[in-house]
C-alpha cells in the first residue's frame, strides 16, 4: 500500500499511511465479500455478481492517495487521525449505499470525487480559512438568502417529499447543510474577535441570537427539524466552550426543554415522532413502521452480522440516507458497528484535542463547531436509529446518501487539518474544564449507543427475530428449503418446490388446508405449518455444529426438515369426499396410541390461494378457515349417553329403561336421534341417542359424579396436540340431569375432546392422547419418531364390555352411537363408532359431526369410512 | 465455496477494521507518553544573576519565573531605594527567558535600553534596575 499511501519521515506521515492501508484493506475486503454476496445467497457460481461497486471503491482509492500525497507536502504537522477516520467511514458508507442500490452508489461516487477535488484544491490554500473570517456575515445571510430560496424554488429530488433542496437536472443541494457549517464559521469569527474585551454577555450574544434566531425560524418553517435542533446545540456548545460559564449550560437546557415542547404541542410531525419514539410497539405498522424495521435490522445483524450483501438492509425504508446505521448494523453486526462509533468517538477526541492546541481563538473556535457538528449529529442519528431518542432526520457525516451532506463534512474536515498544521503553542485558555464535560457528554452518549445496540442486537435478538411483522422470515423461506408434510405411506402432502431464492410453498392437497394451514408472507402461519415450524424451517432437529455451520457461512438457518404425519392420505381422501357440501368435521383415530389418520373440516379454505380469497373467507359465515375438530365447540348431547351408562355401572347397576324415550325441555319435545319401537331396550335407547335414557342415567349420579366423569373424559382439558384448539370450558361448580338437556348446556366440547373420549369404549377404558406427527426425517439419524404424550385412564376397563355390548351393531365387531345436541336455535348430529373389545386388529374410534339435523346421512358417511379403513 | 471465500473475507474485514483502532489507539497513546516523558525533562535552562557592585551577589535559578524587587518575597532581591517592591520579571516561555518590566517607578533597560514589552535575554547581557546593574549567564540543562 506504500505505493498508495507513501510514508514520510515524520512519525506523523507514518501514522496516516499505515491508517489508511489497513482503510483500503478493509474497503478491498468489503468489495469483495459484495461481489461474490450473490453467489453465497444462491449457493451457486451460475448467478450475476456485484460489480459496480468497484468503481466506487476505485475513486475512494486513489482520491485519498491524492489527498494523502497532498497533505504531506503541504501541511506537514497536520492530525494524522483526521483523513483516515473520515476516508474510512466515508468509504463503508459508501459501499453500504452501492450495497443497497446501485443507483444511488454511483451518484454518491461522483460526489465523492467532487469533495476530494474540492479538498484536494482547498489544502492549497489555507489563507481561504482568513477570509472566511473576514465575510462572516455575507457568507451567514447568503446562507440564510439560500436556505430560504427553497421556499420558492425548493425541491424533492425523491419526488413528493419535504422541499429542501434547490437544484436541477438531477444535482440538488441542500441549503441547510451549507448553513450548518457557515454558522460554525460566522460564530467562531464573531467571537475571536470580540470576546477579550466584552462588557456583558448579553451585548455580545445579541447579533448571534438575531442571526440564529433568523436561521431557526427559516428552518422551523420548513419544518427541517432535525438541523433546528443542531443548530441549538451548535449555538450552545460553542458559546459554553468559548464563555467557560456554568450558566449558558443552564439556559441551554431550558431552552432545549422549552423548544421541545413547544414543537411538540404546535407540529404534529413532533407528536408523531415522540410517540412513535416513546410507544412503538403500539402501532408497528403504522407510524412506527421505520423505527421497528431498523431495529428488526439491528437485530438480524446479532454480534457478527449476517455478511456484506447478505442481509435483507433495504426493508428498513429510506436506509440509504436517515436508516444507514440500521443497514451497517445488519451486515457487519454488533461487531462493525462498535467499531464504528469507536471511531466516531475518536474522531470527536482528536476534534478537541485540536481545539486545544489551536494557535489561536478563531482556529479554536472553528475546531470546536466542527467537532459538535460531526458528533452532535452522529450521536441524534444513530440515537434515532436504536430508539434511544426520537428519531430527527439528519444526516449521518460521511457515512449517509448525499452529496450536500457529504461535501460539507470534507469542507469541515479541510478545516481542521488547516487548523491542526500549526508548531505554534496553543492560545492561552480561559479554562479546560468545559472541554473535559463536552468531551465526556460527547463520550457518554457514544457509550450510550453502543450499550443500547448491544441491547437490541443481543439481549433482545430473538424476541426481535420471531416477530411475524419481521418480513426477513419470509424471505429466508425463499432461499432455503422447508420441509415437506407426507401423509403416514410417505405421500406428499405439502411441499416446497422451485429453486433457492425462488422456493414456493403448495399444498398438494387442499382440503386438508384448515389441518396444515399455512406459511405465508402477508398471513403469517397456521395449523401444523405454524406449530411444525422450527423442524419444517430448519431450527429445530440439526446437530447444533450444522445449524451453528450454516448460520455462520449463511446467515440462515439449515435445509428444513421433512415430517410425516399420521394422516391417512387414501382415507383423507374418501372422508371428505363423503363430507363434500356439508358443514361438520370427522375424525378417524388410532384408540390405542391416538394417531389420527382422519381430520375432515368442511367447508375448507385452499391455501394455496390464500391472497385471492382472503377477504371471502375471513367474511364467510360458514368460517372455511376454522378447524372444527379442533377449534369449534359443540355441546355433546344426548352422545354422552354411554359413558353415564358406564359410569352408573361401575357405581351400581343400571336402572329400568325409561318409559318415555323422549324429552320435553325447553318448551318442545327433544325426541332419539332415531326412531325406537315403544318400550324400548337399553341397547335400543343408547345407540339411538335418546334423551329419555340420557336424563335417567345422569340421575343416577349426583352433580359431583357427573363433573368427575366429565373430568375424567376430558371435557375440561386441551388435548395435547400441534394445532391451534379451543380453550376448554370450565366444568360448572354443580351439574344436573337438567343442565345437560338444557338449551344453554355448560358443557361443550370440540370433536377431537369427543373422539378422545370414545376411545375408552374401545380401548379398555383408558383416554388415549391424540397425535399426528409421526416422526421427523433428520439427516443423520433417518426418521426420528416423535412420542406422544401418556394415555389416561378414564374408566374400569370391566364395565367396558358391558357397555359396548348394549351399542354393539349386530353381527360386527362395531359399536355405535347416534345422537343430537341443541344449542338455541341450533341442531347438531353427532355419530360415534368404533371398535368393540372383541376385535384383535387395530383399535379404531371415529367421531362424525354435521350442524344439521341429519343422524342417517352421519351413519351413512362414519360407516363408509370405518369400512374403508377395514379394506 | 463462495461462502468460505466470504466467511474469509468477513474476518479479515473485521481484523482490518480493529487493526486500524488499534493502531489509531496505540499511537494516541504513545505520543501522550512521549509528551508526558517531554514535558517531565522539560526544565528551564539555569539563569544566573550576579551584581558586581558593592552588594556582589550572584543567585541561580532552575525555575521558570524569577521576580526581581526590593519585597523579600521576590526570588531575587534588591535592598535599594531606586527599586521597586515588585520590579521586573523573568520569564522562561518559547524557548527563551524573557525580561518583563512590572511597572516599575525607575522601569527596566535592557543593555541601556528601556524595556516596555517582554524581550528575550541571553548570555552575557545586562540589565539595569534601579540602580543596580544585574548580569545574565545562561546556562543550558
Amino acid at each position: 500500500m506504500n505505493f498508495l499511501y507513501p510514508i514520510t519521515h515524520s512519525p506523523k506521515g507514518r501514522i496516516q499511511s499505515r491508517l489508511l492501508s489497513l482503510a483500503a484493506l478493509f474497503m478491498l475486503c468489503f468489495s469483495l465479500a459484495l461481489t461474490l454476496a450473490p453467489a453465497v445467497r444462491m449457493r451457486s457460481w451460475d448467478v450475476a455478481l456485484r460489480w459496480w461497486h468497484w468503481l466506487g471503491f476505485f475513486v475512494w482509492l486513489f482520491g485519498f492517495s491524492l489527498i494523502h500525497r497532498q497533505l504531506r507536502n503541504l501541511l506537514p504537522e497536520h492530525d494524522p487521525y483526521i483523513l483516515p477516520i473520515a476516508a474510512f467511514i466515508s468509504g463503508w458508507g459508501l459501499l453500504t449505499i452501492y450495497r443497497l442500490s446501485t443507483n444511488f452508489g454511483l451518484r454518491q461516487t461522483l460526489w465523492l470525487a467532487f469533495s476530494l477535488f474540492i479538498l484536494w484544491k482547498g489544502l492549497k490554500s489555507p489563507g481561504i480559512i482568513e477570509l472566511f473570517k473576514k465575510y462572516k456575515y455575507v457568507l451567514l445571510i447568503s446562507g440564510l438568502i439560500l436556505t430560504a430560496a427553497t421556499f420558492i424554488f425548493g425541491t424533492y429530488p425523491g419526488g413528493a417529499g419535504p422541499r429542501l433542496w434547490l437544484g436541477c437536472c438531477s444535482i440538488y443541494f441542500q441549503p441547510s447543510e451549507l448553513l450548518k457549517l457557515l454558522l460554525i464559521i460566522y460564530l467562531a469569527a464573531y467571537l475571536a474577535s470580540r470576546l477579550p474585551f466584552y462588557p456583558s454577555l448579553l451585548q455580545i450574544l445579541t447579533p448571534t441570537l438575531i442571526l440564529v434566531g433568523a436561521a431557526l425560524i427559516i428552518l422551523l418553517a420548513q419544518r427541517d427539524l432535525g438541523t433546528a435542533s443542531i443548530f441549538i446545540l451548535l449555538y450552545f456548545v460553542i458559546i459554553y466552550l468559548v464563555t467557560s460559564k456554568r450558566r449558558i449550560l443552564l439556559t441551554s437546557l431550558l431552552t432545549l426543554t422549552a423548544t421541545a415542547l413547544l414543537g411538540y404541542v404546535s407540529f404534529a410531525i413532533i407528536r408523531y415522532r415522540v410517540e412513535s419514539w416513546l410507544n412503538p410497539w403500539i402501532d408497528p405498522s403504522g407510524r412506527s413502521y421505520q423505527i421497528i424495521q431498523s431495529l428488526l435490522a439491528v437485530a438480524a445483524g446479532g454480534t457478527f452480522g449476517r455478511g456484506p450483501g447478505l442481509g435483507s438492509p433495504g426493508l428498513v425504508p429510506v436506509a440509504q440516507s436517515d436508516f444507514i446505521f440500521a443497514a451497517i448494523a445488519e451486515e457487519t453486526g454488533l461487531t462493525g458497528t462498535i467499531a464504528l462509533v469507536a471511531m466516531l468517538a475518536l474522531l470527536t477526541g482528536r476534534g478537541l484535542h485540536i481545539a486545544l492546541h489551536a494557535s489561536n481563538s478563531y482556529h479554536r473556535y472553528l475546531a470546536i463547531g466542527i467537532t459538535t457538528y460531526f458528533a452532535g449529529q452522529s450521536i441524534l442519528i444513530i440515537g434515532g436509529n436504536l430508539r434511544l431518542l426520537p428519531l430527527t432526520g439528519v444526516t449521518f457525516p460521511f457515512v449517509s446518501y448525499g452529496g450536500s451532506s457529504l461535501l460539507i463534512s470534507f469542507i469541515a474536515v479541510m478545516i481542521l487539518l488547516w487548523v491542526s498544521d500549526s508548531e505554534d503553542e496553543p492560545a492561552p485558555l480561559r479554562s479546560v474544564s468545559p472541554y473535559i464535560l463536552v468531551g465526556g457528554a460527547f463520550l457518554a452518549g457514544f457509550a450510550a449507543i453502543a450499550i443500547t445496540n448491544g441491547y437490541w442486537a443481543f439481549l433482545r435478538n430473538s424476541d426481535l427475530l420471531t416477530r411475524t411483522d419481521n418480513p426477513r422470515r419470509s424471505i429466508s423461506d425463499r432461499y432455503i428449503y422447508r420441509g415437506a408434510l407426507l401423509d403416514r405411506n410417505n405421500q406428499i402432502i405439502t411441499s416446497t418446490q422451485g429453486k433457492p431464492g425462488a422456493y414456493t410453498r403448495s399444498l398438494l392437497y387442499p382440503p386438508l388446508s384448515p389441518v396444515v394451514g399455512y406459511t405465508n408472507p402477508t398471513y403469517g402461519q397456521a395449523g401444523l405449518e405454524a406449530s411444525l415450524d422450527p423442524y419444517l424451517r430448519g431450527q429445530q432437529g440439526h446437530p447444533a455444529f450444522e445449524y451453528w455451520r450454516s448460520h455462520v457461512l449463511y446467515g440462515l438457518p439449515p435445509s428444513g426438515l421433512d415430517i410425516r404425519l399420521t394422516i391417512d392420505l387414501r382415507l383423507q381422501k374418501i372422508a371428505d369426499e363423503l363430507l363434500n357440501g356439508k358443514t361438520g368435521a370427522a375424525i378417524l383415530m388410532n384408540a390405542q396410541s391416538g394417531e389420527i389418520l382422519v381430520m375432515v373440516s368442511h367447508p375448507f379454505f385452499d391455501s394455496n390461494t390464500l391472497s385471492e380469497n382472503w377477504e371471502a373467507w375471513t367474511n364467510d359465515p360458514d368460517a372455511p378457515l376454522l378447524n372444527r375438530t379442533t377449534q369449534a365447540q359443540y355441546p355433546p348431547g344426548t352422545a354422552i349417553t354411554p359413558f353415564l351408562a358406564a359410569e352408573a355401572l361401575t357405581n351400581t347397576s343400571i336402572p329400568q329403561p325409561p318409559i318415555n324415550p323422549s324429552v320435553f325441555t325447553n318448551g318442545k319435545y327433544w325426541h332419539c336421534a332415531q326412531e325406537v319401537p315403544d318400550n324400548a331396550s337399553w341397547a335400543e335407547l343408547l345407540s339411538s341417542g335418546c334423551p329419555g335414557a340420557t336424563q335417567k342415567l345422569s340421575k343416577t349420579l349426583s352433580s359431583a359424579q357427573l363433573i368427575d366423569l366429565f373430568h375424567r373424559l376430558g371435557f375440561d382439558q386441551t388435548p395435547t396436540l400441534q394445532l391451534a384448539q379451543a380453550q376448554p370450558l370450565q366444568l360448572p361448580e354443580t351439574l344436573s340431569a337438567n343442565d345437560i338437556l338444557s338449551s344453554n348446556p355448560p358443557v361443550r366440547i370440540t370433536p377431537l375432546q369427543m373422539a378422545i373420549a370414545a376411545s375408552t369404549l374401545s380401548h379398555k377404558g383408558v383416554r388415549s392422547a391424540p397425535i399426528i406427527t409421526l416422526a421427523v426425517h433428520t439427516p443423520h439419524q433417518g426418521w426420528v419418531f416423535l412420542p406422544g404424550e401418556a394415555p389416561q385412564k378414564a374408566l374400569p376397563n370391566e364395565v367396558i364390555p358391558q357397555v359396548t355390548e348394549l351399542i354393539t351393531i349386530p353381527q360386527t365387531l362395531l359399536w355405535q352411537v347416534h345422537a343430537n345436541a341443541y344449542q338455541d336455535e341450533e341442531v347438531f348430529t353427532w355419530y360415534l363408532a368404533g371398535t368393540t373389545p372383541a376385535w384383535q386388529g387395530t383399535p379404531l374410534v371415529l367421531v362424525i359431526l354435521l350442524e344439521e339435523n341429519n343422524p342417517s346421512e352421519a351413519e351413512r358417511i362414519g360407516r363408509q369410512i370405518l369400512e374403508s379403513a377395514f379394506q | 465455496m463462495s461462502e468460505i471465500l466470504v466467511l474469509a473475507l468477513r474476518a479479515l474485514l473485521a481484523i482490518s477494521l480493529y487493526a486500524f483502532l488499534g493502531v489509531a489507539l496505540y499511537t494516541i497513546w504513545q505520543s501522550l507518553r512521549a509528551s508526558g516523558f517531554q514535558i517531565l525533562s522539560h526544565k528551564p535552562p539555569t539563569i544566573a544573576l550576579s551584581i558586581e557592585d558593592s552588594l556582589a551577589i550572584t543567585q541561580e535559578f532552575s525555575i521558570s519565573e524569577v521576580t526581581i524587587g526590593r519585597d523579600p518575597n521576590c526570588e531575587f532581591t534588591i535592598q535599594d531605594e531606586t527599586v521597586s517592591a515588585h520590579h521586573a520579571r523573568l520569564r522562561f516561555h518559547h524557548n527563551h527567558w524573557w525580561l518583563e518590566d512590572l511597572n516599575s517607578t525607575n522601569g527596566s533597560f535592557l543593555n541601556n535600553e528601556r524595556v516596555e514589552v517582554p524581550t528575550i535575554i541571553m548570555t552575557g547581557d545586562e540589565i539595569q534596575i534601579g540602580k543596580a546593574i544585574i548580569t545574565v549567564h545562561i546556562t543550558e540543562s
